[in-house]
């Protein structure tokens, strides 16, 4: 497995501990090798120290981002090209707005969701069965050894 | 050290001792129990009793504090039923109630009649269950007007209930705890 996530300059990250938790952030100097600093000028995180133990490593840069920069020049720099847009594409992100989605679901809303979940199993089986039929001994035969196996 | 002079304190008043002494109220009048933010068409969860887990519309409070809900008998057998509010979860889903008409039924309608009170006895010389031919024709028309009752004040909420998908279903289902629900997670 090749490291590919390191802390460095213009790495962006999340935090996941503290006030902030949740948001982004670039990591804007490496003080020592458990702190560094960090600062979200377009995400809402104020400039500030913090412990590598409190972020979680994202698989993006940020480009043009220099050693000790200033928030205007992440500000530019961020303009040009946003990593925290192609964050918000990304599946990590994704799972985490799934999450929090299904939090805020009220009673009546769990209720549709397990309906429709139920919906599209019943259409799954009934075109797993019929793919089955069509297929033919050969394959019907590699189905049931398969379900043999589990 | 000279011992302390105990004073034992004899009261002025004595108790008579045929005199019975009752509980007595210092409120003459109930004070309705207060209602959380309940509005009328919103969906309840009901907590106890036989209908636990039924899904229910609340259509007012009583004057007795307790809360008037309906089923609707026809969705989920639940009737025109006092509820108390502190046995209930409200949740958020809203039936739109401006057709419905409950304004005839308060804490009267459901008051015991002689006959039901009949039918409950248990004395030696009572004959459970037998109602005299006037007592139970009135029995009867009571029963049939509280049918009735139950149609006309279901009928407008049915139809409100029609126009969202899935609502008459989610109504006609309980609300269960399964293994993995936190109750004290869950938004209502």
């Amino acid at each position: 497995m090749v490291l590919a996530k390191f802390v460095e300059v213009g790495r962006v990250v999340k935090i996941n501990y503290g006030p902030q938790e949740g948001k982004l952030a670039t990591i804007v100097e490496i003080l020592n090798d458990k702190r560094v600093l960090i600062d979200g000028p377009t995400t809402g995180v104020q400039r500030q120290v913090i412990p590598i133990r409190r972020l979680t490593l994202t698989k993006f840069n940020l480009k043009g981002a220099t050693r000790g920069a200033r928030s205007g020049v992440l500000t530019k720099a961020i303009k040009k090209s946003d990593p925290f847009a192609q964050y918000a594409q990304s599946i990590a992100a994704k799972k985490v707005a799934k999450k929090a989605l299904r939090a805020k679901l009220n009673d009546f809303d769990r209720f549709r969701v397990m309906i429709l979940r139920k919906r599209r199993s019943a259409l799954l089986s009934t075109q797993l069965k019929s793919l089955k039929k069509n297929a033919g001994g050969k394959a019907q035969a590699q189905a049931k050894g398969g379900n043999k196996k589990k | 050290m000279p011992a302390k002079k105990r004073t034992v304190r004899i009261g002025n008043w004595y108790k008579s001792d045929d005199e019975k002494v009752h509980f007595t109220r210092k409120r003459k009048a109930p004070r309705p129990a207060k209602l959380r933010k309940i509005v009328p068409g919103q969906v309840l969860i009901l907590l106890s009793g036989r209908f636990q887990g039924k899904r229910v519309v609340f259509l007012k409070q009583l004057k007795s504090g307790l809360l008037l809900v309906t089923g609707p008998f026809k969705i989920n057998g639940v009737p025109l039923k006092r509820v108390n509010s502190a046995y209930v979860i409200p949740t958020s889903t809203k039936v739109d109630v401006t057709g419905v008409n409950a304004n005839q039924i308060d804490d009267d309608y459901f008051k015991r009649t002689q006959a039901q009170r009949r039918k409950n006895e248990q004395g030696f010389w009572a004959k459970r269950g037998e109602l005299t031919a006037e007592q139970q024709t009135a029995e009867k028309t009571r029963l049939d007007g509280k049918r009735n009752t139950q149609k006309s004040v279901d009928a407008a909420l049915i139809t409100a209930i029609k126009k969202t998908q899935l609502l008459k279903q989610y109504l006609g289902a309980r609300f269960t705890i399964g293994k993995t629900t936190r109750p004290h997670e869950l938004v209502f």
